[in-house]
């Protein structure tokens, strides 16, 4: 099954394209502190604000640290992470949408109710507010980023749900007599994971960001780490001097992000059995 | 006089993924000033296609030869704004459903003004007071207060005759009829069917009526014309076609139509009963802060079913008969009891399910499209005390071979997909299997075969059906006792055999007048 969901997957033009930008972005964060051409962290100050060129090749920083070397180091603390948050988010807004979808009636009214309360408040203030009890550090950033994405996951998962709840077959299998959790997992949630799917490799983009912002506010990872949104945030000041230090890391994260969409539109194709493809 | 529409060796092919398709192949036809013909066909025969090729609203991806013509017309190679001047004007078009074909923020009166406006070059005074009689026409009750209606706020039957009098407000010379009253209940149906026959005889148009059903052809058409999977087998007068089909096809569909008359039942049931339901009422919600309780979809009904007997359940769209359904599989909360085999059923337990089934409407939608046939199938044996192993003996059951069990749903046919949802059904060996519309979705050939699979099953296991239909020709074939529903309360049971006598309910009477007489 699997086998066969990597081969339709591969058939898919976004699907392929997905699948070789993220290949590459697994091998930069396998491998990338090796092959980098020079120590990230070794300041030049004769060398700051290089532009791009034979020397430094994306260009040097305020410090002088390489440009280049710094993106090839950082996929590793920005990607994983930004995924682990996205997926974690995602599994536990998926379940709890459509949990709340098949129960119906007032146990969807409170959850549903819960979830516009936890949303009323901005994602980054909850995560924020999570974070700085939580402590600070990278991992608990990833966790409170996850949980600031549930309340979204829940809702868009919640309505794709409703419809399902809606079709014949969960009808017959609760006229059968099946367990609540047999018809949660099995008949409802496959049917709801294209559109989710599809939301969470949008949301990897987000997450990278929001990483991002928390680390510029000193509470995801810490200077002088080359976490792509932290040198983003750190180059923002010399966005007039020297352009390329903010534009490498920007551009890094949007191939990351358009990777997992491509991805995300070739497994919603490839997810479905109706497509033979 | 020269026809009105002409189709002259017309071919159309869809381009697609795994090559070219063809929907029709050589089709020649052609419709006199005056006349209506008939086009049969299942689904998937390619009648909507020719009335898209007709109305020129084809997708990019088709492929043509032949010729099309309107009069002296050629309509493909008509501009658009030729186009435009045609469609709607010289050629009406009525379709299946009107709740989809009337926009639903826009008030009825407005949609039928600019259409007037559109094509009849009318300024908004004119076109008000034009569709005012165009709607008097169709024989509606206070036009005036409908044209302020938006479409939810009209009946089903209303909507149509809204379409049909837009229609024939243009004065056309053509209009395509594609299912018109399909989606309508019978006795709504027979209504309109009436009204387009004296419409017709007042202004003299010709059209072509696509439809499945052959009962209701034979009343409307003059001529009739059959479509098999893009090819017109067979052409001529109704009354011929289908007393002496000259074609095995048609041989196959005339053969298919359910006739009363023909009983495919003829044992009589033991007179123990299996199932009591005593004054059942199912209401849908409950009375809130500001509003009222809605009106209970079904009024303490009363009914029993025997063992091994066929129960027939008969009614229009909304009169309580699904509710009823979804009450005896525990859907729907309900008040009143349920006796089975002679205990009182308090909470819905396994062996209540195991031995009450229910098989819906559209398999489309009451097979799961993410599991394989043997999952779907192995869950009730599972669940009741069978073993998986078992698939390929259910299956065969239903004849569908064993190696279906590794295909997915959408990989077999309506009539097959059917099957798997009835084998499911007896893969719990239930003691009633209530078949909720269960054919309603299925072409008439298929339908004969799911019904003579439904009476081979009964016959190896004596199994009781309760037989909800809307179809009063289908169900008096095999039904032993037939329950008519009106508005949530059951009006009568009846023998099947004396379901026409003299003394029956007036609904009665009329669901039957309105039922499409059975041909030859």
């Amino acid at each position: 099954m699997s086998d066969n969901l990597l081969r339709r997957l591969w058939r898919t033009k976004q699907g392929r394209i997905g699948a070789i930008v993220l290949g590459l972005a697994a091998l930069l964060c396998l491998f990338g502190p090796n092959l980098a051409p020079q120590n990230p962290e070794a300041i030049d100050f004769l060398g700051r604000f290089r532009p791009p060129g034979a020397q430094n090749w994306l260009g040097a920083d305020q410090l002088g640290r390489d440009v280049l070397s710094r993106l090839m180091t950082g996929a590793r603390s920005t990607i994983p992470l930004a995924l682990l948050a996205t997926l974690l988010g995602t599994l536990a807004g998926a379940v709890i949408g459509t949990l709340s979808a098949y129960l119906g009636g007032r146990w969807d009214e409170a959850i549903m109710r819960s979830i516009d309360a936890v949303m009323a408040v901005p994602g980054l203030l909850l995560a924020l507010l999570l974070v700085s009890s939580l402590g600070k550090g990278s991992l608990n950033a990833a966790l409170a980023i996850a949980i600031a994405f549930t309340p979204g996951m829940a809702r868009v998962t919640r309505s794709v749900a409703l419809s399902v709840r809606a079709q014949d077959y969960v009808k017959a299998a609760i006229a059968r007599g099946e367990r609540g959790s047999f018809i949660v997992l099995r008949e409802m949630l496959p049917n709801v994971i294209g559109p989710v799917v599809v939301e969470t490799t949008i949301r990897v983009a987000f997450a990278v960001m929001l990483f991002a912002t928390l680390s510029f506010l000193g509470l995801g990872a810490q200077p002088p780490a080359s976490e792509w949104g932290l040198m983003v945030a750190e180059a923002r000041r010399f966005v007039h001097q020297a352009p390329w230090i903010i534009l490498a890391p920007a551009i890094a994260i949007g191939i990351t992000a358009i990777g997992f969409n491509l991805l995300g539109d070739g497994l919603r194709d490839a997810l479905n059995p109706r497509d033979e493809r | 006089m020269s026809a009105v529409l002409t189709v002259e060796n017309y071919t159309l092919d869809y381009r697609t993924g795994w090559g070219l398709r063809r929907a029709l192949d050589a089709v020649s036809l052609s419709i006199a000033p005056g006349e209506v013909l008939g086009l049969v066909g299942e689904s998937g025969s390619g009648k909507s296609s020719l009335a898209w090729a007709i109305t020129r609203s084809l997708p990019t991806n088709a492929m043509e030869a032949g010729a099309l013509r309107l009069g002296a017309e050629d309509l493909r190679t008509a501009s658009p704004q030729q186009l435009g001047a045609i469609r709607g004007r010289r050629i009406g078009m009525v379709f299946q459903d009107p709740s989809t074909s009337l926009n639903p923020t826009i008030r009825l009166g407005e949609q039928v003004i600019e259409v007037l406006m559109r094509h009849r070059g009318l300024d908004r005074t004119a076109a008000s007071a034009a569709a005012e009689a165009a709607l008097a026409d169709v024989e509606l009750r206070d036009p005036a207060a409908l044209m302020r209606r938006f479409p939810h706020e009209a009946s089903g039957g209303e909507k149509q005759r809204v379409v049909i009098a837009t229609v024939f407000a243009c004065d056309p010379e053509l209009i395509l009829f594609d299912e018109p009253t399909t989606a309508l209940d019978v006795i709504t149906g027979a209504r309109i069917l009436d009204l387009f026959g004296r419409l017709r005889a007042r202004t003299g148009v010709a059209a072509l009526y696509i439809s499945h059903d052959l009962g209701l052809v034979s009343r409307v058409a003059d001529r009739v014309a059959v479509l098999e999977r893009g090819v017109v087998v067979e052409q001529g007068v109704p009354a011929d076609v289908f007393r002496t089909p000259a074609h095995s096809y048609t041989r196959v569909l005339v053969a298919a139509v359910p006739r009363p008359g023909h009983r495919l039942v003829e044992d009589t049931p033991p007179a123990t009963t299996l199932l009591t339901a005593t004054s059942i009422s199912v209401r849908y919600a409950r009375k809130r802060l500001f509003r009222p309780a809605p009106p209970a979809a079904t009024h303490a009904v009363d009914f029993d079913i025997r063992r091994g007997e066929i129960f027939g359940i008969v009614g229009e769209s909304g009169s309580g008969k699904s509710s009823l359904a979804r009450a005896l599989t525990g859907l729907a909360p309900f008040t009143g009891a349920i006796d089975l085999d002679g205990r009182r059923i308090a909470a819905m337990d396994r062996p209540y399910r195991r031995a009450v089934q229910i098989v819906f409407q559209h398999p489309d939608a009451s097979l799961n499209p993410r599991m394989r046939i043997a999952d779907i199938l192995s869950r009730p044996l599972r669940l009741y005390g069978g073993d998986s192993a078992e698939v390929p003996r259910v299956l065969e059951e239903v004849r569908l071979p064993a190696s279906y069990a590794s295909k997915f749903p959408h990989q077999l046919s309506g009539g097959e997909k059917q099957r798997v949802a009835i084998a499911r059904a007896f893969a719990a060996k239930p003691a009633l299997v209530i078949c909720d519309e269960i054919t309603a979705a299925l072409d008439v050939s298929v339908q004969a075969q799911v019904i003579e699979l439904l009476l081979a099953l009964r016959r190896a296991h004596g199994t009781a059906y309760l037989f909800i239909t809307h179809d009063l020709n289908l169900v008096r074939q095999i039904a032993h006792r037939i329950a008519v529903m009106q508005e949530g309360v059951i009006v009568e049971t009846r023998d099947a055999a004396d379901l026409a006598s003299p003394d029956a309910h007036p609904y009665t009477a009329a669901l039957l007048a309105a039922s499409p007489a059975p041909i030859g």
